[in-house]
């Protein structure tokens, strides 16, 4: 009745359709996350400029996934005059959305960096955007990661919605075959245990990322990137503390 | 006692007026410091003292009045003098240090490169000559062998000593100290003055911001009582023991 063995028959197309879908998400994290944080520090500028990013991020905010990349692939590229391909209108429209979200992640990451850090550097004699990128930025990253990797989570699985234009990620390669074999039990519960298993995988390399990012740095794999700038340390406390 | 410099002031304060809306925190501000001059400003809660050390390096802009510091005019002007040439904030702030009561270290970064980051970007050191000046600053405050601790494994005494550390690192002419003991549990005090003692027989110019008045009464060759935005009495050592204010005495017999 189940025929169970069609999911490691046609593994290779399920695991392929993941790799588009996880492909997708990558290039709009990276995007979103660049974007966010432009929408964030103009968010949190003068008037002027941070009604543009509360207008963005109110509106993208509250548009669904699936009406985003048919906005974008069928009305922008005829706007546009340009013609983009499934892959490109998935980043642009995953993009456009997450970027609205990471902006308030972002947002709500450099308020809580307490302003004696940036009186302190400004004290110091750094420049603005010193302060900024080597005092504010890290500590706001790191305050943001747990949430941007569950906003990555959140892409992948609105990849779902973009079988509609035809983008061969999970749904889509699922639904070739049921059509060709008519058991659409056992393949989306293949599906949706691909997405699952995804989400799960993500989840732990944020969490790494997080542990090396930590202060001090947490786990295996930190403490060994970290290894040589120790010695380095200690040589030094060596060589000054006799 | 402490050699000072006489001939011309290194910071000179000048009807140095501060509002923050209508309220008016600073009503003009007469100061001058010598090159090598322990300076204690103490006065009661709000009166305007941490407004004053902020104006010095313009983490508070004035918003009138004179600030000359080695020579150079950073103030926005006396009201009827002519304004002349101005130096800019980033140059003032390379010339005066500043500690902090909540310390401000980086937490994100190590106590070494706490001290590292602005010698390299403010000093333009490379970063090996970075590592060792830092390792030789953290020295000079008894705390090398915390260079790879980071802040929150060290103590609040240990944090503000890396602070002061990281601001001496960077050779200032003068410092600010802001109740740099305000923050820290009463036994750990002690290890923070006696930094700020070693730092004073170096010959620093030092403003410090203090209730700790046993300490003040030790080094402050200078002593400014505040109140209410002005300052109302000021004297050289034994000022504790000589002020004719009654406010100040008032202030000095409550804080003992
Ligand atoms: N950024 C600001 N905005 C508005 N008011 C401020 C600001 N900073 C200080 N004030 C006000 O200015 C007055 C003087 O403040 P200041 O911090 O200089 O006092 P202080 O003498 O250092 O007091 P404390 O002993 O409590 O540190 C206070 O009434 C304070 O509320
Ligand atoms: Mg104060």
């Amino acid at each position: 009745m189940y025929d169970w063995g069609l999911i490691w028959q046609h593994h290779g197309i399920l695991v392929n359709g993941l790799l588009v879908a996880f492909k997708v998400s990558l290039f709009a994290l990276v995007i979103s996350v660049v974007g966010g944080l432009a929408l964030a520090m103009m968010r949190m500028s003068r008037p002027p400029v941070s009604w543009i990013a509360v207008a963005y991020i109110n509106i993208f905010r509250g548009v669904p996934a699936l009406v985003s990349v048919i906005w974008v692939y069928f009305g922008v590229s005829l706007l546009l005059g340009v013609d983009f391909s499934v892959f490109e209108a998935g980043v642009i429209a995953l993009s456009l959305l997450y970027s609205a979200f990471m902006a308030e992640i972002f947002r709500s990451a450099l308020s809580a960096i307490p302003n004696g850090h940036r009186e302190a550097g400004h004290a110091l004699g750094m420049r603005p955007i010193r302060v900024f990128f080597s005092v504010i930025l890290p500590q706001a990253v790191k305050i943001a990661l747990p949430n941007i990797g569950s906003m990555f989570i959140g892409m992948l699985k609105d990849t779902s919605t973009f079988t509609v234009i035809g983008l061969l990620e999970v749904v889509r390669v699922t639904q070739n075959l049921v059509s060709q074999t008519f058991q659409p039990f056992v393949l989306y519960t293949a599906a949706a245990a691909i997405y699952v298993i995804a989400a799960f995988l993500i989840d732990l390399v944020f969490r790494l990322i997080e542990g090396a990012y930590a202060s001090p740095p947490r786990g295996a794999v930190s403490r060994l990137l970290r290894s040589r700038r120790q010695r380095r340390i200690q040589s030094l406390m060596a060589e000054l503390g006799s | 006692m402490s050699a000072t410099d006489r001939t011309a002031p290194i910071v000179e304060l000048r009807g140095i007026r501060k509002s923050f809306g209508e309220l008016e925190v600073l009503r003009g501000i007469d100061l001058e410091i010598f090159a090598g001059e322990h300076v204690v400003i103490f006065g009661p809660s709000g009166s305007g003292k941490s407004t004053v050390l902020r104006s010095i390096n313009l983490l508070e802009p004035p918003t009138s009045g004179s600030l000359k510091v080695a020579g150079v005019e950073y103030g926005p002007g006396v009201p009827g003098e002519k304004a002349g040439r101005r130096g800019k904030p980033l140059e003032l702030r390379r010339t005066v240090g500043m500690v902090f009561q909540q310390f401000n270290l980086f937490p994100h970064l190590t106590a070494l490169d706490n001290v590292a980051l602005p010698l390299r970007s403010v000093r333009g050191v490379r970063r090996a000559d970075a590592q060792v000046r830092s390792a030789e600053a953290l020295r000079r405050v008894g705390l090398l062998q915390r260079a790879a601790h980071y802040p929150q494994q060290l103590s609040g005494g240990q944090q503000q000593r890396v602070a002061i550390a990281r601001a001496l690192a960077l050779d200032p002419k003068v410092m600010l100290f802001d109740e740099p003991t305000s923050a820290l549990d009463p036994e750990l005090v002690g290890e923070v003055l006696k930094t700020m003692r070693e730092v004073a027989e170096t010959g620093m110019t030092m403003v410090v911001v203090t209730h700790e008045l046993s300490f003040a009464r030790e080094i402050g060759d200078l002593n400014v009582f505040m109140e209410d935005g002005v300052v109302v009495d000021s004297g050289p050592r034994g000022f504790f023991e000589e002020t004719t204010s009654p406010r100040a005495r008032e202030f000095i017999m409550a804080v003992r």
